[in-house]
């Protein structure tokens, strides 16, 4: 599995270049103090957007390992998705107000071009702090492969 | 590896901040209290595999992302 890198990013047609989300958000990049499950060394992220992208956005790591995600805002997904985040979760957020948590799911496009969501294992992110995390509820209704579109 | 007998109400410290203890020892399995501090996280290990399988998928390149982009307008 190769990383999704900038290069390519920038390649892809009919793509227009990557521009930072709202500057409040992409001025620093996001510290995600454990990395993700997979990505442990990849601590520091930035997320960006492009027009065209749509409602994608791409969640980038910077400052470590080349890697790269897709994330959508999962209420884009599934309207009434709701997660509760454990007390040990909300401290590593640094979470004091959870209203202005940003809430992603990382994107998969398979092979067959079927689309699916991790529903399961939001990333959330803290844009007063600056702290990002991939969660994963204890209590969790939701799939790790949640198909959004199926392939052709 | 370190091996264990506890018996239900015993506990094993890890450092001076984690600790484990058996609250119930069923037929189909034990039922186990984790004290750890809030910045140690603590998972499920196959449900932790599962979210690492899936993040190293969803990693892999995409072939077009304007098409993908327009095919998730019409879906998100």
């Amino acid at each position: 599995m190769t990383p999704l890198s900038t290069a390519q990013f920038e390649r892809s047609q009919s793509v227009d270049p990557i521009t930072p989300l709202a500057p409040e958000v992409s001025r620093d990049a996001v510290r995600f103090p454990n990395g993700l499950p997979g990505f442990e060394a990849c601590r520091s992220f930035v997320l960006m957007h492009s027009e065209a992208l749509g409602p994608l956005q791409c969640l980038k790591a910077v400052d470590g390992p080349e890697a790269s995600f897709l994330v959508i805002d999962p209420r884009r997904v599934l309207p009434e998705y709701r997660c509760e985040l454990s007390e040990a979760d909300r401290h590593r957020l640094g979470a004091i107000n959870e209203a202005t948590l940003l809430w992603l799911v990382l994107v998969t496009i398979e092979l067959d071009g079927t689309i699916t969501a991790n529903l399961r294992a939001p990333v959330v992110i803290n844009p007063d702090r600056m702290i990002g995390q991939q969660v994963v509820p204890y209590h969790c209704v939701y799939p790790i492969r949640h198909v959004i579109a199926e392939g052709e | 590896m370190l091996v264990f007998t506890r018996r239900r109400r015993e506990t094993i410290m890890i450092g001076d901040g984690i600790s484990i203890e058996v609250l119930r020892i069923g037929r189909d399995g034990v039922r186990l209290g984790v004290v750890a501090p809030p910045d140690v996280a603590v998972h499920r290990k196959e449900i932790y595999d599962q979210i690492r399988e899936a993040n190293q998928k969803a990693a892999s390149a995409p072939r077009d992302l304007g098409a993908v982009a327009e095919r998730l307008k019409k879906h998100a």
